[in-house]
């Protein structure tokens, strides 16, 4: 078995995956995260998850993703009564408003544009890591 | 009874023929000299007295088959009864023929005499038409019986004449058909009953001058014109015209021919008219005509339609190849662009003692030129965005509008201690976003190509009436030439190199878009170094308007 999870990542961008896992290293909190491509897989990992295992503390969904992108992702996690308790952070490119509104109002805890600077990375962090406590 | 000549008996002249055709034919069917003496002896004894006592006396000889036995006969036969008078010579007549009857039936008296044959052969059919022929061919007994016979050829003639006359009377007048002739002065000469029928006039009544009461007013002037023409030319005039029936008032199509019937000094004595009625040909003409324009028209309108299909699905293409666009404008361009950004803010934050003076000048000009690239992909997808989409319709109060822009813009507005000057406006109907976005491109244009060391004063003013409203966003900026003033509102149309000042050339394109969708229009005048006009005219679109442009 695995170590415990306490984030799950799901972005299909390897840079953007980097990015994170830097930021949080400097945080302090990189031993327990996992990254997925798609949204599918961190579906499968989830639903494969033991009934006595933790679950996930938050999750991170990028929006544009292959094989199942994000707003069908949050769907499938807001649907299942076992993770729909989970909160799920979209974070994504696209500045538009549009979108965002969808991603709140199908449960997503909050919208995040991705950072354009080093300080809007470390606001990003700390704003991901308030959910871990 | 096979006829083989006939004789009148008239006068003496006549008996001495009636006795030589008897003579002959007794020579011809066989008869010895004796024989044939005392049968043309008996035969003229009755015909003296027909001569005498009748009033149109003839003799007819003829062969006759009685239970199988052939025998001459001759007919001698009048209207009155001679028979009483010539009793005697019947008497004698008796004794010189085998056989005499006298016959009497309604006002026809015959004395029939009858001579069995001693012909040697069979006397066929053939032969009696031979016997027959040779009275025809005979030479002329004399000249009376010249004169005689001539008289007969030419009342025969008449009588023929008269009867095909009458028959070709019958024809034209039972034609469906209307025919005439008229001479030279226009006297109607002859009409056929169709063509009086049709007219309702008696021949009298008709005078070919008259033609106009009978021709369609429409095609007077045609007929004019052939008519004139064949009269000059003495040529045949041929020609569709409609011609009024009498019956019903109607005008009904008809093709006419009139022919010049030339004299032997090749002078138009008179001319010869058939009158054709057509109308239901050219009833039949016109429906297929129609038909014809109808089909043409229903091709047309195929040809059309699926032209109008293929313009939607190109349309429906490029207007998808749009969203496709704006979608990788959004997502796929922003995003290495955002790492650009990124990439060189950490660059510049965490490993700047790692570089010179020289390479943070690099670095800044990276993240100016970035930053130009996300300026001009936003407007793109700005400008992509107004190309499809349905605008919802709100009151607007313009003057509110232009203040809250004025306080967006407050930054630059204070950089450039410009003055705004806004008048009160009229409740305008319109999409509140896409006029904030017209008139924040306007001043933000205005504030951008101001004139160094001259104070940007920007004047918003407006007129209108119940139709429309004109607005005007006057500067004392830089302008442009003339030659630019529909150019500047193109996609990517710069008139300024990007380090004098710059921009993406979108803003006044989608100026333009949005006054367009308004259904409005945008034109803009200058003086180079003195001011520029930008003039919008709006409908005033009232509240019960479409909620949607």
């Amino acid at each position: 078995m695995m170590s415990e999870c306490q984030i799950v990542i799901v972005d299909d961008d390897r840079e953007d995956q980097l990015i994170l896992l830097e930021y949080f290293k400097e945080s302090g909190t990189d031993n327990a995260i996992r990254f997925f491509s798609n949204g599918q897989r961190a579906i499968e990992y989830l639903t494969g998850l033991g009934e006595t295992c933790a679950l996930p503390k938050l999750i991170i969904l990028d929006l544009n993703m292959p094989v199942m992108n994000g707003t069908e992702t949050l769907l499938h996690i807001k649907r299942e009564s076992r993770f729909c308790s989970i909160p799920v952070i979209i974070y994504s490119t696209s500045e538009n408003e549009t979108e965002k509104r969808k991603c709140l109002s199908l449960g997503a805890v909050e919208y995040l544009v991705k950072p354009s600077t080093n300080l809007d990375a470390q606001m990003m962090i700390r704003k991901f890591n308030a959910y871990l406590r | 009874m096979k006829k083989i000549v006939c004789v009148k008996l008239e006068n003496d002249m006549d008996l001495i023929l009636a006795h030589k055709r008897a003579m002959k034919l007794c020579e011809l069917t066989g008869f010895t000299l004796v024989a044939q003496t005392s049968i043309a002896t008996a035969i003229s004894e009755v015909a003296r007295c027909a001569i005498e006592f009748g009033r149109n006396a003839e003799m007819v000889l003829a062969i006759e088959e009685l239970s199988g036995k052939k025998m001459l006969m001759a007919v001698i036969q009048d209207t009155t009864d001679f028979t009483l008078r010539c009793i005697e010579a019947n008497r004698y007549a008796e004794r010189l023929v085998s056989n005499i009857e006298v016959v009497k039936t309604n006002r026809c008296y015959q004395v029939v005499l009858r001579q069995k044959l001693n012909y040697p052969g069979i006397i066929t059919e053939a032969k009696l038409d031979l016997f027959k022929h040779h009275f025809e061919r005979e030479p002329p007994l004399s000249p009376y019986d010249e004169l005689r016979r001539k008289n007969l050829l030419l009342q025969e003639l008449s009588d023929r004449i008269e009867k095909s006359e009458n028959g070709y009377r019958i024809l034209t007048d039972s034609l469906p058909l209307m025919m005439f002739s008229v001479d030279n002065r226009g006297v109607i000469k002859y009409t056929n009953k169709w063509l009086q029928h049709f007219l309702g006039r008696a021949p009298r009544e008709l005078k070919f001058n008259d033609w106009k009461s009978f021709i369609y007013p429409d095609d007077h002037s045609n007929f004019n014109k052939e008519l004139s023409n064949a009269l000059a030319r003495q040529t045949p005039l041929s020609g569709q015209y409609r011609l009024k029936q009498d019956a019903s008032g109607e005008y009904l199509w008809h093709f006419f021919s009139v022919i010049p019937l030339k004299n032997e000094k090749d002078i138009t004595a008179q001319w010869i008219g058939f009158v054709v009625d057509i109308h239901a040909q050219k009833l039949v003409e016109q429906t297929l005509k129609d038909n014809q324009l109808l089909k043409e028209i229903q091709n047309q309108l195929v040809d059309n339609q699926a032209a109008l299909q293929d313009k939607v699905v190109q349309l429906n293409r490029s207007n998808y190849e749009l969203e496709q666009f704006a979608h990788l404008a959004s997502h796929d361009l922003q995003e290495p662009l955002r790492k650009l950004f990124f990439y060189s803010d950490v660059l510049r934050t965490r490993y700047s003692d790692m570089i010179d003076d020289r390479g943070s000048e690099i670095l800044n000009n990276m993240t100016l030129a970035a930053g130009r690239m996300k300026e001009l992909i936003n407007d793109l997808l700005n400008y992509s965005q107004l190309q499809n989409q349905s605008l919802p319709v709100a009151t607007v109060d313009l003057k509110l509008l232009l203040l809250e822009i004025i306080k967006d813009l407050d930054v630059t507005i204070k950089e450039k201690q410009a003055v705004l000057v806004v008048v009160d406006f009229p409740l305008l109907r319109g999409n509140p976003t896409r006029l904030r976005q017209l008139f924040t491109n306007l001043i933000s244009n205005s504030l951008k190509y101001s004139r160094k060391d001259v104070r940007p004063v920007i004047e918003i003013s407006e007129s209108h009436d119940s139709e429309k409203i004109t607005i005007q966003v006057k500067d004392n900026g830089i302008g442009f030439d003339a030659q630019y003033r529909n150019r500047i509102f193109g996609l990517f149309q710069r008139l300024h190199a990007k380090h004098e000042i710059p921009g993406t050339g979108i803003g006044l394109a989608i100026c333009k878009k949005i006054v367009e969708l308004h259904h409005g229009t945008i034109s803009a005048t200058s003086v180079p170094g003195e001011y520029s006009i930008f003039q919008i005219e709006l409908p005033m679109l009232s509240e019960s308007a479409p909620v949607s442009i």
